[in-house]
């Protein structure tokens, strides 16, 4: 049953449409210029951990390009490559498919700054910005930081089981 | 240096360092001016573009809706406003078919080119945004109109309040929207916009700077005899192609002395609200003759 995979990839997709178009309406006013959600990458930590990096890298890699493509500003490829080499480095560090939940929300947290701070260092790179990282840290990322904690929690429970239930599979596909 | 050699015999290694060097080359590549998009590109965007349609406009119209009836106290107030601007613009309008009529006789009298002539006819097309990219350095939108509606790189985009951006890249069905908030004076790919006052045109100076710490608009290069005060309504002027004459960008919150001097630098409050994106124009030029 390879179905359940793909369905998780449409959903994914999905979720990058939401992302665009009814998240922004959700977020109050006064937030709409301050966070920048991207929970297509949360959902990729999960796989990273409780699947494997490689998937999730290759994931991480093709929706980053699909971001870059569609909401193309400045230039291609940073969220390419902070999407695909973050999720790759928390699933790198973080072997434990049976991670338990104060783990995984630890892997949140750290994979959300570590996604911000590289976007950051890299328009910093590119001059495309001027503000400072302290500056940047404390109206950006650590609100940026809260939204993703939260999605994280919501999409806990029915994800892991999902990817729970892709890995049994395979297991059993690999034995008979 | 053997070691060095066995370090990248790892092949892992071999293979992050060659894939990092590939993005940086891209990422190179397309941050400069680029005329066209490649076809893949195109077909991606107007895909993408397509299904986001499909979300954007109800999320809008719910959000809008409860939003409405917020706003429903107001209505009578802003009614009785609306009235009261609506009679001034009429009186207006009678002079103003004057002065046109006016003017346009003066022009065919001083024989006035046809391109000369037809120089401020913009048309106004509108377009609905389809999706918003929330990342708050590269902040751009997606509209639907693209290349098949006549939509090209550098046309200004308007709300009802003031101008937002400028269009970035277009693809067949869709373009993308760079809002002004992203303008830098080091980044080599957004253009000053050459401003002065609505109401007195000796005023002179270019935006070319967003602050996002104080989320205002940085006007440069105005001159220390400029007569440049708070709460001046800012137009773009319109000398160079880039920006077409008129467009409304905000209001003068403070004039200062710049760093080193010699010009004022005046803070700017930009005019238009940069959430709740339902429609925009898009403003056509006149098409010049090369």
């Amino acid at each position: 049953m390879m179905v359940r995979k793909q369905v998780l990839v449409l959903l994914l997709f999905l979720l990058f449409i939401i992302e665009g178009t009814i998240i922004p309406w959700l977020l109050p006013v006064s937030w709409q210029n301050v966070i920048m959600p991207n929970l297509v990458f949360i959902v990729l930590l999960f796989v990273s951990v409780y699947h494997h990096r490689h998937t999730a890298l290759v994931l991480g890699i093709i929706f980053g390009m699909l971001h870059d493509v569609v909401f193309y500003g400045e230039m291609i490829g940073t969220y390419s490559l902070v999407m695909g080499f973050s999720t790759y480095i928390m699933g790198f560090i973080f072997r434990a498919p049976r991670a338990p939940m104060p783990l995984m929300m630890t892997v949140v947290i750290l994979g959300s700054l570590l996604f911000d701070s590289m976007l950051f260092a890299i328009y910093r790179v590119f001059s495309l910005t001027q503000v400072s990282y302290d500056w940047n840290l404390l109206h950006h990322i650590l609100p940026d930081l809260v939204v993703h904690f939260v999605f994280g929690l919501i999409i806990y429970v029915p994800l892991r089981k999902q990817l729970e239930k892709i890995a049994r599979r395979e297991k059993k596909e690999k034995a008979a | 240096m053997l070691k060095l050699f066995k370090l990248l015999g790892n092949k892992r290694l071999f293979v992050i360092l060659i894939a990092l060097v590939m993005f940086i080359a891209l990422m190179g590549f397309t941050l400069g001016p680029r005329a066209t998009l490649s076809w893949p590109e195109k077909f991606l965007r107007d895909t993408v573009g397509f299904a986001q349609n499909i979300f954007y406009k109800p999320a809008g119209y719910v959000a809008g809706l409860f939003k409405d009836i917020g706003n429903m106290r107001e209505t009578y107030k802003e009614n009785e406003k609306l009235k009261v601007a609506l009679a001034q613009y009429t009186r207006e309008k009678a002079n103003y078919n004057f002065m046109e009529e006016e003017n346009k006789s003066l022009k065919e009298s001083l024989h006035f080119t046809k391109a000369q002539m037809e120089k401020f006819d913009y048309s106004y097309h509108i377009a609905q945004v389809i999706s918003v990219n929330s990342d708050t350095v590269n902040r751009s939108l997606v509209i639907d109109l693209g290349e098949r509606d006549g939509v090209k790189v550098g046309q200004s985009v308007i709300s009802i309040k003031g101008l937002v951006g400028v269009i970035s890249h277009v693809s067949n069905f869709t373009s993308t929207v760079k809002l002004i908030t992203t303008m830098d004076a080091k980044d080599p790919n957004s253009n000053g916009i050459a401003a002065t006052s609505m109401n007195n045109h000796q005023t002179f100076g270019i935006i070319e700077s967003y602050d996002d710490a104080t989320q205002m608009l940085l006007m440069t290069q105005i001159k220390q005899t400029d007569p440049i005060k708070k709460d001046d309504m800012i137009v773009s002027l319109g000398d160079t192609d880039k920006y077409p004459r008129g467009l409304i960008i905000g209001k003068v919150k403070s004039v200062q002395e710049s760093k080193f001097g010699k010009t004022k630098t005046a803070t700017i409050e930009p005019e238009a609200e940069f959430q709740d994106w339902k429609q925009l124009f898009v403003v056509f030029t006149p098409e010049v003759q090369q």
